[in-house]
């Protein structure tokens, strides 16, 4: 029987815990850009500076939320930007052409959003293709149809009531930073605390084995899909409320930008591991380099070598701190 | 006594007539400008727009010793989202003022009003403001250039033929205003019809396989038209690989260095050319006066240029 003295010597610190912690390497990358950019610039920790970040990031955070789920099963959803784009479209337009209460729009631009998404589930389960390809061309499908409903011309006079989701503060937060952070909490439960998400992580880790196993692959792979395509409806409904008007252009940028913010976080495009968390991280990461280099008036052309290279820096210290833990571990 | 008296009556005159010269417009003094420059996207017309701002601000640091700073920002692509975000992080920095090219006046509308809440002087170049909105903006007359390009379209051909017309980016108000302007001056002659328009996004790859694709549907067509600068461009290169250069009468926007060659060597007749290095050096004067606290003209117009192969070299 251990002695006290030994069971204290054996338990881990704190620090011990928080390195062995997946999510660390993405934290600590996170927090010395954090940290760094609050050096150098002045402006970098003003309120208003934290306010633009936190609203930047909330629309890439839905996305990324969406994607790296996805990308937990194995799969890769090309065309979430562009149902983001076509569900903000078609509320502008219903709440514009069509006279309805934005209520109802958003509602209806939700469902949308989760057909798209299902379509896009249904195409994969049921004829085994594989998502990357499908979505390349779904996601020409529904960039396409954006327009041709707009003929590339904003949609104009979008009611004030909704713009507040967009533009609004709740005890100085942004209401879509707010509405991030729920969805990332629903995220998070249903992937650690429910059957459904260690379905996801056996599903991502062999979908044969799962299969196995007794688990409804196909059924979940179209549930989170759906999911998906629902999350970028959201991002996108938040960006007309935000603009004020429901431009052709939104969701163009939503493509790679999650992807690489889950890859950042830890999520393996293999599928398998990371979280909906570590995901945020790396985005995170993204929208305080994309504030940083306009405080520090980086200029247009270097814009891409320095993001890319601080993108860089940030995976390179994630790697290396994993080979640090297995090492450890070992 | 008396000496106190008048002195007190001195000071007493004085005090207001000092207050009236410090408060005097445009005599508010600074040892450093820092102005910011967002244009639509990163492309060599902008570049233009800002070699005109720094000249500005040699000038400026010239005539009055103050360090003038020109932080030169733009968005890598045509997205409304992403200039709204770098204007919003810009305001975080407090700067002396923002010149900016609008891709949406509505979608802008909110960054702009964030500015404005802040006391930082705005200036709009290239566009028009969000309606309602009082803010000062430069730039030429979009639709007279637009109108002098496809005026002198229908003259070559002798007002009968199919043309077509390249949009830019629709949503960009420049863009828009100068497309309806050469549907204006096309529908005034019976003999010209619009066969065709092509969105190309301010990208000359885009304007390239629009015009391809537009002349390959269209195999009568005689003439084209553009509303942005990269369209000419593509369009041009599109007319070489087809060999059409003897078919086709391309009529240009702007002065690209690209567009300028075209001339030269006769795939494009001509070009209505807006100034942008003036539009870029009058931003950062009205800038200036603004932080100063001179007063500005709502409206500054930077005139337009018809170059032709016997002037593009004067």
């Amino acid at each position: 029987m251990p002695t006290d003295t030994t069971a204290q010597a054996r338990a881990p610190s704190a620090l011990s815990i928080l390195i062995r912690n997946p999510l660390a390497g993405v934290f600590v990358a996170l927090t010395v850009i954090f940290a760094i950019s609050a050096l150098i610039s002045p402006y970098f920790l003003t309120g208003y500076n934290m306010s633009v970040i936190a609203r930047g990031l909330a629309f890439v955070g839905l996305v990324t939320i969406a994607q790296s789920s996805l990308m937990i099963l194995g799969e890769l959803d090309l065309s979430l930007g562009t149902i983001g784009g076509l569900c903000g479209v078609v509320s502008g337009m219903l709440m514009v052409q069509a006279g309805l209460p934005w209520g109802v729009a958003l509602v209806l631009a939700l469902m949308l959003g989760m057909a798209l998404g299902f379509v896009n589930g249904f195409l994969v389960t049921s004829l085994g293709l594989h998502s990357l390809v499908l979505t390349i061309g779904t996601a020409g499908i529904y960039g396409g149809a954006i327009l041709v409903l707009t003929k590339g011309v904003a949609i104009t006079g979008i009611p004030q009531g909704i713009q507040f989701l967009g533009r609004g503060d709740v005890l100085g937060l942004p209401v879509p930073f707010l509405i991030m952070l729920v969805v990332l909490a629903i995220a998070l439960f249903l992937t650690l605390k429910t059957p459904m998400g260690r379905y996801m992580y056996a599903i991502g880790n062999n979908a044969a084995a799962a299969r196995m196993l007794g688990i409804r692959v196909d059924r979940i792979r179209l549930l989170v899909f759906t999911f998906a395509g629902m999350l970028s409806a959201l991002a996108g409904l938040l960006m007309v409320a935000r603009l004020g008007t429901a431009q052709p252009s939104i969701g163009q940028t939503w493509v790679l930008a999650p992807i690489a913010a889950a890859v950042i976080g830890g999520v393996a495009t293999t599928g398998g591991i990371g979280s909906p968390l570590g995901a945020i991280f790396g985005a995170g990461i993204i929208a305080i380099i994309e504030n940083i280099i306009v405080l520090f008036g980086v200029s247009p052309y270097w814009q891409g070598v320095v993001s890319g290279a601080i993108v860089v820096l940030a995976i390179s210290f994630d790697a290396l701190s994993r080979r640090y833990l297995r090492r450890d571990g070992a | 006594m008396r000496k106190l008296a008048t002195m007190l009556a001195g000071v007493a005159i004085a005090m207001p007539l000092a207050a009236a010269a410090q408060d005097a417009a445009g005599t508010a003094k600074k040892d450093s400008y820092r102005f910011l420059i967002v244009p639509k996207v990163v492309h060599p017309w902008f570049d233009k727009v800002n070699d005109g701002a720094q000249m500005a601000a040699e000038a400026l640091q010239a005539q009055t010793g103050a360090d003038i700073e020109i932080v030169y920002s733009a968005p890598q692509t045509a997205d409304v989202v992403q200039q709204v975000q770098i204007v919003e992080s810009a305001i975080s920095t407090r700067p002396d003022g923002i010149a900016i090219d609008l891709l949406d006046p509505s979608g802008n509308r909110g960054s702009l009003e964030a500015a404005q809440g802040q006391d930082i002087p705005l200036v709009i170049f290239d566009s028009v403001p969000p309606e309602g909105m009082d803010i000062p903006y430069i730039g030429s007359d979009f639709c007279e250039q637009a109108k002098i390009a496809s005026r002198r379209l229908v003259e070559v051909l002798g007002g009968e033929g199919e043309v077509a017309i390249m949009m830019g980016v629709p949503t960009a108000p420049n863009h828009s205003i100068r497309a309806e302007c050469h549907r204006e001056v096309f529908a005034e002659h019976e003999g010209i019809t619009v066969v065709a328009e092509g969105i190309d996004n301010d990208s000359i790859e885009i304007a390239q396989q629009q015009a391809a694709a537009i002349m390959q549907a269209n195999p009568d067509l005689k003439g084209w038209v553009a509303s942005d600068a990269a369209g000419p461009i593509g369009i041009g290169q599109a007319i070489v690989e087809a060999g059409k250069e003897d078919q086709v009468t391309l009529v240009g926007l702007d002065n690209l260095p690209e567009m300028l060659d075209m001339i030269r060597s006769g795939v494009a007749d001509s070009s209505s050319a807006s100034q942008p290095e003036l539009q870029g050096y009058w931003s950062v004067m009205l800038l200036w006066a603004q932080a100063t606290g001179a007063p500005v003209p709502d409206y500054l117009d930077t005139g337009n240029a018809f170059l032709t192969k016997d002037n593009v070299d004067g």
